[in-house]
């Protein structure tokens, strides 16, 4: 009994002190982003060989958004791109199209469609939002090709189709192989502050392709690349420091990325 | 929303939390050194009465002359004077504007750990004292009297530096916002906070006396001389003298409201480091409350940060006031208000532990700016290059995570156990049987492992 009320105090401060400091803890929703990079595909005319860019595949409460970038397309030409359930290294890049409903047709709403024209520069994007949401490990891929003519497939953005259930950022950060985008849509990070993760003595590699023209910060490390409007930034450095560091977007002190780096 | 704890606003980096393992070791460490502590511990109190040993009579004639004074005084304004005007006129980047760093790095951290070794160093270069004085000495050399000062109310004790520590800490943690989202303070606002206060300091000086201005109501004296008592050198006598160190803290906390500086100082080193972490949501929630009732959003984001800072005080307070009232409970336990009073000085070493253990990083790296590219350009417009250093930069690279984590853990555990000696010692000396004292300690201890496990809490999982 003496016992008990020695250690009594202790567990009911210890206790207080903790409860007054757990009370609030992080509950904020996680967007899921999906990106893919557009690479031009055997199949592109010699005119669009030299396509890039990048889609996006967003679900929010019910909703799915789809947004497109390329460059290097042909000035002044009509688009379309289509969402697909398969991968880009498929015999038929991205397979079939995806479907929300198989009786639903092969247009819009049942399918996910953006059609866009190129500027004089060859540049060109497009966003489309439906108010479903298209199942985990169904959205493939995005493939683009022209309007009219002989609508050969011009380009294709991998999403979930190599992979299913892949959100961009941490997870592909860690598996090395690709690198990971900050998309950068209206001077803020899509799919919120993006996170990279790295140990002591990695590569960090990203890319950050933005709709304005700002320089991107990686404080710490102290690395400064301007990026133009509609511009990619690759960033390739050894992770030396350890600690947390933000990656900005100097001007608008907009923050798009957090870099930790584990010892 | 983001919150920036006040790191964000000058360096580039943040401190990776303490891994699990580290957090229980930590822990471990802190509970078991306690209980060797009860039962190793002395029997006699042993700082209670300071023994003083002279230095030098030569060393300390020369140091504590009035020249080295004027000139020591003459430094700190001549500081105080660059900071104000760099932050007026310099670069509006926080973290190259020399304002920011000389205010709230160098000197709001760095005096506090040099005093703690030393003594209290900051008293000869303090800018506003150095002035009372002066003006002090001007004033009996024209009138031919000494200045008549009001009688300061004994009651208010040190409660103006504890208000106005609390607000140093909301200035630097909480004002600078910006449309909800927290940006840090900017140097231009530092500079004016500098001259409003050094205007208000002087008025206070005036009536009340600088040196009865400087033990009281002056937040940095108090400040930086509550970590001080920890030194071991100090004036005695006329003379520059040795003494234990800790020994000088024992009598610290004989002035109302001492308590409620070292409570603050505490109180707002959890609240930078819990404001990104455990209460993130807390202030988030309470930010959209604001923001609901229509306030607008830097009224919104101001307020909930300042409620919660205040909660943290009181929270802070409770946990003390919990161990006093424990501890009153003892056969023969002197009155609460004496307890209250007596046992504030056990968390110095505890204060000083947390600012170690959050600002250790800062601290190493802003300082390499300090003494470079500041200190070559302080407005940071590159337009001067005083020591030809204005190009160099921080080297991230000297300090690994590791090393920070060990010195953070040894930090809140070496804080730890001079609390608890501290507490021991005084307890010794308030109840006359070593049995009673022993018994009002578990109160003192329980206190101190929630202070220090909170404190290893706050570094571990603040951040995840």
């Amino acid at each position: 009994m003496r016992n008990v009320i020695r250690v009594a105090p202790v567990v009911v401060v210890t206790w207080a002190a903790f409860a007054l400091a757990a009370c609030g803890s992080d509950s904020n929703e996680e967007t899921e982003a999906v990106r893919g990079q557009l690479e031009a595909l055997p199949s592109a005319p010699a005119s669009d060989k030299a396509v890039a860019g990048e889609a996006t595949l967003q679900r929010v409460e019910g909703r799915t958004t789809v947004s497109l970038r390329a460059t290097g397309l042909e000035p002044g030409t009509e688009y379309v791109a289509h969402l697909h359930t398969g991968g880009c290294d498929q015999a038929d890049p991205g397979g079939p199209h995806f479907q929300f409903d198989a009786e639903g047709g092969d247009e819009p709403p049942s399918e996910i469609h953006l059609e866009f024209r190129s500027g004089a520069d060859g540049s060109g994007k497009a966003t489309t939002s439906t108010n479903r949401e298209v199942p985990a490990g169904e959205a493939g891929s995005v493939v683009i090709h022209e309007a009219g003519g002989e609508q050969a497939k011009i380009a294709c953005a991998e999403l979930e189709g190599g992979h299913a259930h892949d959100s961009a950022g941490e997870e592909s950060a860690s598996r090395g192989g690709e690198v990971p985008t900050i998309v950068v849509r209206n001077g803020e990070p899509v799919g919120g502050v993006a996170e990279l993760e790295y140990s002591a003595g990695d590569d960090v590699r990203f890319e950050v392709n933005s709709d304005v023209a700002d320089e991107v910060h990686v404080h710490g490390y102290d690395l400064l690349q301007e990026v133009p409007a509609g511009g990619t930034v690759s960033f390739d450095f050894p992770a030396e420091i350890e600690g947390i560091f933000e990656v900005e977007l100097e001007g608008r002190k907009t923050q798009i990325a957090g870099l930790t780096v584990n010892p | 929303m983001t919150l920036l704890p006040f790191a964000h606003a000058l360096a580039a980096r943040q401190d990776l939390p303490i891994p699990a393992w580290l957090f229980a070791w930590g822990a471990s460490i802190v509970l078991i050194v306690s209980f060797v502590a009860l039962s190793v511990a002395w029997r006699k109190p042993r700082f209670e009465a300071t023994h003083w040993r002279p230095l030098g009579a030569g060393l300390s004639r020369v140091l504590l002359s009035a020249p080295v004074q004027v000139l020591c005084g003459l430094f700190g304004v001549a500081l105080l004077g660059v900071a104000a005007y760099s932050g007026l006129r310099g670069t509006e980047a926080p973290d190259r504007n020399f304002a920011l760093t000389f205010l709230f790095v160098t000197c709001w951290l760095g005096f506090p750990v040099v005093s703690a070794l030393l003594g209290d160093v900051f008293r000869p270069f303090n800018p506003w004292r150095a002035v009372g004085r002066a003006t002090g000495t001007g004033f009996r050399a024209i009138a031919g009297q000494r200045p008549v000062h009001m009688a300061y109310p004994q009651w208010l004790g040190r409660w103006p530096a504890a208000i106005g520590l609390l607000a140093v800490v909301w200035l630097e943690v909480v004002y600078g916002t910006s449309g909800g989202v927290a940006v840090g303070l900017d140097p231009e606002s530092a500079a004016v906070a500098a001259l409003v206060y050094s205007g208000y300091t002087l008025a206070m000086m005036a009536l009340f006396g600088t040196e009865e201005w400087c033990e009281r109501g002056e937040i940095f004296s108090v400040y930086f001389g509550m970590f001080a008592r920890l030194g071991i050198l100090g004036v005695q006598d006329g003379r520059l003298a040795r003494r234990e160190p800790l020994s000088a803290s024992a009598r610290w906390a004989t002035l109302p409201g001492s308590a409620a500086v070292v409570i603050a100082s505490i109180a707002t080193t959890s609240f930078d480091g819990a404001s990104e972490g455990p209460l993130k949501g807390a202030i988030e929630s309470s930010f959209d409350w604001f923001v609901d009732r229509g306030l607008g959003l830097t009224a919104a984001l101001r307020l909930s940060d300042t409620t919660f800072m205040l909660l943290c005080f009181a929270g802070v307070a409770l946990v003390y006031m919990l161990g006093v009232c424990g501890m009153r409970t003892v056969r023969g336990a002197p009155p609460l208000a004496k307890l209250r009073a007596g046992f504030a000085h056990s968390l110095i070493p505890i204060a000083l532990a947390y600012l170690v253990a959050h600002y250790f990083s800062l601290f190493v790296f802003q300082e390499q700016a300090q003494f470079t590219y500041l200190l070559s350009d302080p407005l940071g417009t590159g337009s001067t290059d005083l020591f030809g250093t204005a190009a160099s930069g921080v080297d991230y690279t000297i300090l690994s995570a590791n090393t920070i984590w060990y010195v953070q853990v040894a930090a809140l555990v070496v804080g730890h156990v001079l609390g608890l000696m501290l507490a021991h010692d005084r307890a010794l000396a308030y109840w006359p049987d070593y049995r009673d004292a022993s018994r009002s300690q578990y109160w003192m201890l329980a206190v101190m492992v929630a202070f220090t496990c909170f404190g290893l809490y706050l570094l571990s999982f603040s951040n995840q």
